[in-house]
């Protein structure tokens, strides 16, 4: 059974909350870093706390997270042959495995702002709170209890835009897998419940017969998770011009252009629910925005297989290996950066999606889904080597019409760009207070 | 299994893997089963079954070489080694029965040593002298299939 007071709070539950703050610390004394680290799980109520995946009865102001880089736990004083039980892709590091993900060219690591190439990026932690005073709050706290030995590198913060859109105006972060022995997320979906171990290492995974080795010692990897921290800037003046422009090449409306690219309606209605408009009488309830699947569209006349949302979460789509469940990713992400005004376009602010993608292997979730469901397409009949319209470099989106027909977007620009990675781990409760040498 | 896909690459990828048995009378164990798994109508054979539903094998065959040798000779789409989870997790208990009776069989199930399974099958693919020759470079097995049902 899953203690549910043992695993970060983020892993298994969205916050919902409008704000958050990444605080990126180096280390640069380990005393200093173990005693910031056992003071997150002390249960002193004056410090702040790490939270868990325990149901609250209250929701608090703010919660706090932490996540440790390879260099971190170096830092921290992690000896190498714990480190060598860590999958290679996380020792690694973003900035080497950055071409299999799709970070060349302008998204390559040599343009990332500079905190993320940093070798002191050692701990990533997380504010997520309710108001811009509760987060002030909390970073004062936790940064006035720590002495010498640890230094701030860089804070970045984030904020829900209103309606809880993104910054092209789509209605986020509607489908999050459900996990079992969990609350669930939200919506409710029709597809297989995910095991704990998709998510947390020392539990049957989502594939057959299969635990994910657990890093060792079991203390510091049981319960854990590890993360891609993303920051990605968006063109929403590009994304603009692409909607005007695909728009007069086609003769559909610029809502119907933004829709065949993203599969959702900006309102967050699936198209595979409905095809022909965002606003459907009667309207698709809440609850049944993400309770859909893609079986009665197998060419993707409704939803393109190209779009968006049906290559981040094929559902039960035909895909190559025949998986398109079993690579789920726990997104946590808010808008960064001012919301775009269409009177004042090209204001040169840097704006985007800043947030964690969470699940037990790096390169079986994140990567995965990156280098074969968002770079390629030849993981789904028709697609050849098209990028997804948001993550990849742009180019063109497959369309597939009734009767057996076939058109395409072409021409689509770049809309989003890395503006850096890093590659977390994050720490049961057990194994802060490991790391911190309790 | 190429480590580095080069964009001019066909999607295809030859694999060859070969497979020495541990002895005669394995030899015969082995074939006895690949008779009777083979024997079976379509509908009813697990390796059939197993590659309908990953879609990304264009052709297999058995082929026993010579007395010590058994190859399984395929032509599948994409990364082997990205895909290994998918190809263990339906066709692991194939691999199970079969390696029983090879020399140097990596442990067993395959679905709970992934990694040792992926790692001896890379030893043991003879892969091609390149460049692999393919009529359609760019179709995989669900374009293909997709073609032909005219969809």
């Amino acid at each position: 059974m899953l203690d549910l007071a043992d695993v970060q709070g983020l892993v298994l539950r969205g916050y919902t909350m409008p704000r958050a703050r990444h605080l990126v610390l180096r280390v640069d004394s380990p005393a200093a870093g173990r005693e910031l680290l056992g003071s997150l799980v002390d249960g002193d109520p004056r410090r702040p706390q790490v939270t868990t995946g325990t149901p609250w009865t209250e929701k608090p102001d703010c919660c706090l997270n932490l996540a440790v880089t390879a260099g971190g736990l170096r830092a921290l004083g992690v000896p190498e042959e714990s480190l060598a039980t860590f999958p290679e892709e996380f020792t690694a590091g973003a900035e080497a495995r950055a071409d299999r993900v799709g970070d060349v060219g302008p998204n390559a690591p040599e343009h990332w702002l500079p905190v993320f190439r940093d070798p002191g990026f050692h701990l990533l932690v997380s504010l997520f709170g309710q108001t811009p005073a509760a987060v002030e709050r909390v970073t004062d706290d936790l940064l006035a209890g720590t002495g010498p030995g640890l230094t701030e590198l860089c804070r970045l913060d984030a904020a829900l835009l209103g309606d809880r859109v993104d910054h092209f105006g789509y209605v986020d972060g509607i489908s999050q897998p459900t996990v079992g022995d969990t609350p669930p997320p939200g919506p409710p979906d029709r597809l297989p419940v995910a095991p704990a171990g998709a998510f947390l290492l020392g539990h049957p995974s989502q594939f057959r017969d299969h635990t994910y080795p657990v890093p060792q010692p079991p203390a510091l990897g049981r319960n854990g998770s590890f993360a891609a921290f993303r920051m990605l800037a968006q063109d929403v003046d590009a994304f603009h011009d692409l909607l005007a422009e695909q728009s007069r090449r086609t003769g559909a409306s610029p809502e119907l252009v933004a829709a065949k690219l993203c599969g959702r309606w900006r309102n967050g209605t699936p198209l595979v629910l409905s095809a022909d408009t965002g606003t459907p009488e009667p309207p698709v309830p809440a609850e049944e925005l993400n309770d859909f699947d893609y079986a009665a569209d197998p060419r993707g006349e409704r939803c393109p297989i190209g779009s968006h949302v049906r290559r981040m979460n094929p559902r039960d789509s035909r895909v190559a290996g025949n998986g398109g469940h079993k690579h789920r990713i726990v997104r946590r992400g808010l808008t960064y950066g001012p919301p775009h005004d269409p009177a004042h376009p090209r204001d040169g602010q840097d704006r985007g999606m800043l947030g964690l993608f969470i699940g037990v292997s790096l390169r079986d979730q994140f990567e995965f889904v990156m280098s074969q469901w968002a770079n390629d397409g030849r993981f789904a009949p028709g697609l050849g080597r098209t990028q997804d319209p948001f993550l990849g470099a742009g180019g063109t989106l497959p369309l597939a019409s009734p009767g057996g027909g076939r058109a395409r977007l072409t021409d689509l620009p770049r809309l989003v760009t890395t503006r850096g990675g890093a590659y977390c781990f994050l720490p049961s409760v057990t194994a802060i207070g490991h790391l911190a040498g309790r | 299994m190429t480590a580095t896909q080069h964009a001019d690459d066909p999607v295809q990828n030859p694999l060859t893997l070969v497979m020495t048995v541990r002895s005669a009378d394995d030899r015969r164990a082995l074939q006895a089963k690949l008779e009777a798994l083979q024997s079976l109508p379509r509908e009813q054979n697990p390796v059939v079954a197993a590659l309908d539903t990953i879609a990304t094998v264009h052709f297999a065959r058995f082929v026993f070489i010579d007395e010590d040798r058994l190859a399984v000779i395929t032509t599948y789409d994409g990364d082997f080694a990205v895909y290994i989870n998918e190809f263990v997790d339906h066709i692991g208990d194939v691999f199970n029965d079969l390696l029983q009776h090879v020399d140097g069989a990596p442990p067993l199930p395959v679905q709970r040593h992934r990694e040792q399974f992926l790692d001896y099958v890379r030893r043991n693919d003879l892969r091609c002298l390149p460049p692999f020759y393919s009529a359609y470079p760019e179709r995989t097995v669900l374009d293909v299939l997709a073609a032909d049902s005219g969809s």
